[in-house]
């Protein structure tokens, strides 16, 4: 028994001679929003597809609700709302058709429809067509069937691609109420760093099919370095002053760049600059940002 | 399970002309028989003589095995369709629901479908044949129900392999290309042999023993259907 709601063991999957996906350890925790990171054609679909048994994995383990998906399929899918890659929808009838449609399969109350269509902020349009309806509405509806069996773990394969800045934050912001007012742990991809960085609590990066770093967004920060930039008069010997206190930097102009100081350092080269009468100009420091750091992390593998 | 898919696709099947389909086959097949009728009409008295509701039968059931594997083509791609257009698969078959209850619902839809053609087709004729003015009391219900009916038992193979094909294969082009071919067949099939199975459809009217040519149809669409049922459930979903 553990506390995962999915953990994959050395999962595989090739075609061919190719593999998708490779050695693929995932670890999602009850009430996690996990972000689910890589470029594009990592093997993020491709190990989605797996979760939901679309797609049979050539070797490995897959478990979702500490149950094995080939034996529970039907007991895990009951549990599951996902929305793949891109919207499905029966574009000739309207939303609450295409959720009715949905729910004669699921079984679950008409009020259901109401409530997910709320939810997502659809009831106005609920009559439409859904063929006339914009892809950000679309995605919402994709949503919307994904929540209509009350699930506890949402699966949502890059619900933002092809949206709007507008429609990109409504989906953020529908997508962080799921664990605090439904219960529901949330499995979310996306090749942007900076979108999953808002909401997850948690992140896989992903390539070439391979894991590369699966932490907390907390640790990830919390990893990622910053620097110390001096604009001073006198470079030369501002960095040999520097030396003397231990603080060894790089000089481009008149800048100097320092590694990472704590401020009782940065205080104290600055009060000896001052001494001798450098003129400083700007005391910057310089956050390396996640995107970095995802950037470092998946361009490593394309050099290999 | 397979009761509540049905009911899916029945929701699903609304506003894609399908109904349309299933209308216009048998009312364009009496409507061609009321054109021969309503032209020729003393000419057909003199070969049919007493038994004119017999002719108007045989005139029919030239064209009913063509129009059912060409339906049985049509209708499985239509109804596939409804799932390709917009990458539906997926959605669906990531619901708690086994696959084998969604190939059987599709194959039960197509079937009930085309039973309802072959029924309208009866109650064609028969308004065909009063509005000729044949004698009321001699409706051959029975011949008129199995005019439609035997002849799908014997083409049931080919809504089979049609539906397979299409549900499998986003590209529909195949699947009818080879369903209009398999049709064509058909109508020559006699001349092969009674006993190759596209000719089933014709023989379970026309030949000695319709219900034993209707049964093999039957079994081969039951066996058929139940390997790609088979091959549906262990596919992987692109």
């Amino acid at each position: 028994m553990s506390d995962n709601i999915i953990q994959t063991a050395n999962l595989w999957k090739t075609y061919r001679d190719r593999a998708a996906v490779r050695e693929l350890d995932l670890h999602i925790k009850k009430g996690d929003i996990y972000g689910f990171l890589g470029p594009n054609g990592a093997g993020k679909t491709t190990t989605i597809r797996m979760l939901l048994g679309l797609i049979k994995p050539t070797k490995g383990v897959i478990r979702v609700f500490d149950k094995d998906i080939r034996k529970d399929r039907m007991d895990i899918l009951r549990r599951v709302g996902s929305l793949v890659e891109y919207p499905s929808y029966y574009g000739h009838l309207n939303a609450v058709e295409n959720l009715e449609a949905l729910r004669r399969i699921l079984n679950v109350p008409k009020s259901r429809i109401a409530e997910v269509l709320s939810i997502v902020d659809l009831t106005r349009d609920a009559k439409r067509s859904v063929k006339g309806y914009s892809l950000g509405m679309k995605q919402r509806l994709g949503i919307a069937s994904a929540l209509l069996g009350q699930p506890e773990l949402l699966i949502l394969d890059e619900p933002t691609n092809g949206l709007d800045p507008a429609g990109i934050q409504e989906i953020r912001e529908l997508i962080k109420r799921m664990p605090l007012e439904h219960g529901i742990t949330v499995l979310v991809s996306s090749h942007l760093l900076s979108e999953v960085e808002q909401m997850a609590s948690r992140v896989g990066i992903i390539r070439e099919g391979k894991m590369v770093l699966q932490d907390t967004i907390a640790n990830l920060h919390s990893q990622t370095g910053s620097s110390i930039r001096l604009t001073v008069s006198e470079p030369e010997e501002a960095m040999k002053l520097a030396r003397e206190q231990g603080q060894f930097g790089q000089r481009q102009g008149s800048e100097l760049t320092f590694p990472y100081m704590d401020n009782s350092a940065i205080a104290l080269l600055v009060r000896r600059l001052v001494e001798q009468d450098h003129a400083i100009y700007r005391v910057e420091e310089h956050r390396q940002s996640l995107e970095d750091l995802f950037m470092r992390v998946i361009g490593e593998g394309a050099m290999v | 399970m397979t009761g509540r898919a049905l009911s899916s696709d029945w929701l699903k099947i609304r506003g894609k002309g399908i109904w349309f389909l299933v209308f216009l086959a048998p009312i364009g097949l009496t409507l061609m028989q009321a054109l021969n009728f309503g032209l020729r009409l003393d000419y057909l008295k003199g070969i049919y003589g007493d038994n004119l509701w017999n002719g108007l039968l045989e005139n029919v059931i030239v064209f009913v095995p063509l129009a059912l594997m060409l339906g049985a083509t049509i209708l499985s791609s239509m109804i596939a369709n409804v799932e390709h257009e917009q990458g539906s698969w997926k959605q669906l078959l990531a619901m708690p629901i086994p696959r084998p209850a969604v190939y059987l619902a599709k194959f039960l839809l197509a079937c009930i479908l085309l039973v309802i053609s072959c029924l309208l087709l009866t109650a064609g004729i028969v308004i065909l044949g009063l509005v000729f003015g044949f004698n009321a009391g001699e409706i051959p219900w029975i011949q008129a129900f199995k005019l439609g009916l035997l002849p799908l038992a014997g083409a049931l193979p080919v809504l089979s392999i049609e539906l397979w094909l299409t549900m499998v294969t986003k590209n529909q082009a195949l699947p009818v290309t080879l369903g209009i071919v398999l049709a064509i067949t058909g109508m020559f099939s006699l001349s092969i042999s009674p006993s190759f199975p596209l000719a089933w459809a014709q023989m379970a009217w026309n030949g000695p023993n319709p219900f034993m040519y209707a049964g093999m149809g039957l079994a081969a669409g039951i066996l058929i259907m139940l390997l790609g049922m088979m091959h549906f459930g262990r596919k992987d979903v692109a």
